[in-house]
């Protein structure tokens, strides 16, 4: 009788941790790059828990790369998907979100795009062409027009108009040609030219 | 008696099928794979010394073929790299669509087909300069609405009389830039110099920022 006990004792320790090995307490890494993060709110979660809120980038560009703080197990099934999203993100597209970890996972694709507002302004006493930019968006104004439109500009974002070339024999300033869009588009941004 | 026949029959047999192998019908494999995200001249590729220049593609974006004349042999290896960038761009041995690794070394022979993935991208350098001035906190500088931004650190008490020099993220060659002053700081007010422009060879480093009292 006596050993019977010990096996059945034996058997229950080893169930026991064998549980504790199939915990979460994995040791494998579950992340990847996500893009479109300037605000917070963007949360992120594996199999419909582990939420995780993805901090924003200090540099303002919105990609940075994450990973879980919980770590996941080999052989685990992983599921993410976008939990919610900052009041600036329009729609979130995953690739390879979904799979059983062999390796640490670093794979995972999250593209977001922004809501946009239009960035439109007028312009005064233009008699030759004008370069606008806004950072890498570039537009040329024809002489003569009196207004002009940028592309459009994500929610949230930063603008800044500024001239890359006056016209020729003028010089142009620019007026309300910074800011940040809100909820609705600029149209504000005027641009005068002289002599 | 019988069995001493089939014997040599059997082994002229063997030996006519492996001089057959042995024939003229020799595999050849052809050092061939494609370049993605080329857009500039001059990018030449070299295997084992033969160097091979490779053109832009007509249509932009699309990826280009190349092959180098010299068949290889069963066995024979080779090793594909880059022996000059294109101009404005970097070039490096890729990894192949469905692949995990880079594929530009092997041996011939070990897959069917010889098919090597080189990637290129557009070089990018910083954008920045120097800060003059600045004793308010929560100046920030801005690229447009997509080239980043940087929000310069809380100045220290007194503050400190050297220039500080900032950088906001890389910008493609050939892309236009426009820093301007996303956020004054308190009690400032912060102007620019040479805030536009369009992305070259190098760093910018002459975008500079003079602040004074408001």
């Amino acid at each position: 009788m006596k050993s019977s006990y010990l096996r059945a004792s034996a058997a229950l320790a080893c169930a026991v941790v064998l549980t504790a090995c199939g915990g979460d307490d994995g040791q494998l890494l579950l992340g990847g790059t996500i893009t479109g993060v300037t605000k917070p709110g963007m949360v992120l979660t594996n199999n419909g828990g582990s939420d995780y809120e993805i901090p924003v980038p200090s540099n303002g560009t919105g990609a940075t790369s994450f990973f879980f703080p919980n770590l996941i197990s080999s052989d685990d099934k992983y599921d993410v998907q976008v939990k919610s999203k900052p009041t600036n993100v329009d729609q979130c597209t995953l690739i390879q979100n979904t799979g059983r970890a062999g390796f640490d996972v670093n794979t995972i694709r999250i593209t977001c795009t922004f809501k946009t507002q239009a960035l439109t302004g007028t312009v005064s006493n233009l008699k030759n062409e004008l370069v606008l930019v806004n950072g890498s968006d570039r537009v040329t104004v024809p002489a003569g027009a009196t207004t002009f439109a940028m592309a459009r500009v994500a929610q949230d974002a930063p603008y800044g108009v500024s001239i890359l070339a006056n016209p020729a024999g003028q010089s142009c300033t620019i007026a309300n040609g910074v800011g940040t869009v809100g909820a609705a588009d600029v149209n504000n941004v005027t641009v005068t030219c002289a002599p | 008696m019988k069995s001493s026949l089939i014997r040599p029959a059997l082994a002229l047999a063997l030996a006519a099928s492996l001089a057959a192998c042995g024939g003229s019908d020799k595999a050849e494999f052809t050092v061939a794979g494609s370049v993605n995200g080329l857009v500039y001249d001059d990018l030449v590729l070299t295997n084992a010394g033969v160097p091979l220049k490779v053109a832009p593609p007509a249509t932009a974006g699309a990826s280009v073929r190349f092959a180098f004349p010299d068949k290889l042999e069963y066995g024979d290896t080779y090793d594909v790299r880059v022996l000059t960038h294109p101009k404005h761009q970097f070039c490096e041995p890729g990894v192949p669509v469905d692949g995990l690794y880079a594929n530009n070394a092997d041996t011939a022979g070990r897959l069917v087909t010889i098919d090597i993935a080189i990637a290129c991208r557009i070089n990018e350098y910083t954008v920045g300069g120097t800060i003059t001035g600045l004793t308010g906190a929560g100046l920030v500088l801005a690229n447009g609405s997509t080239g980043g931004t940087y929000t310069a650190a809380t100045p220290a008490t007194p503050p400190a009389t050297t220039p500080i020099t900032y950088a906001l993220p890389t910008v493609k060659f050939g892309t236009t830039y426009g820093v301007t002053v996303s956020k004054q700081p308190a009690g400032q007010v912060c102007t620019v110099v040479n805030p536009t422009g369009t992305m070259g060879d190098a760093e910018v480093t002459n975008v500079n920022v003079t602040c004074v009292p408001a």
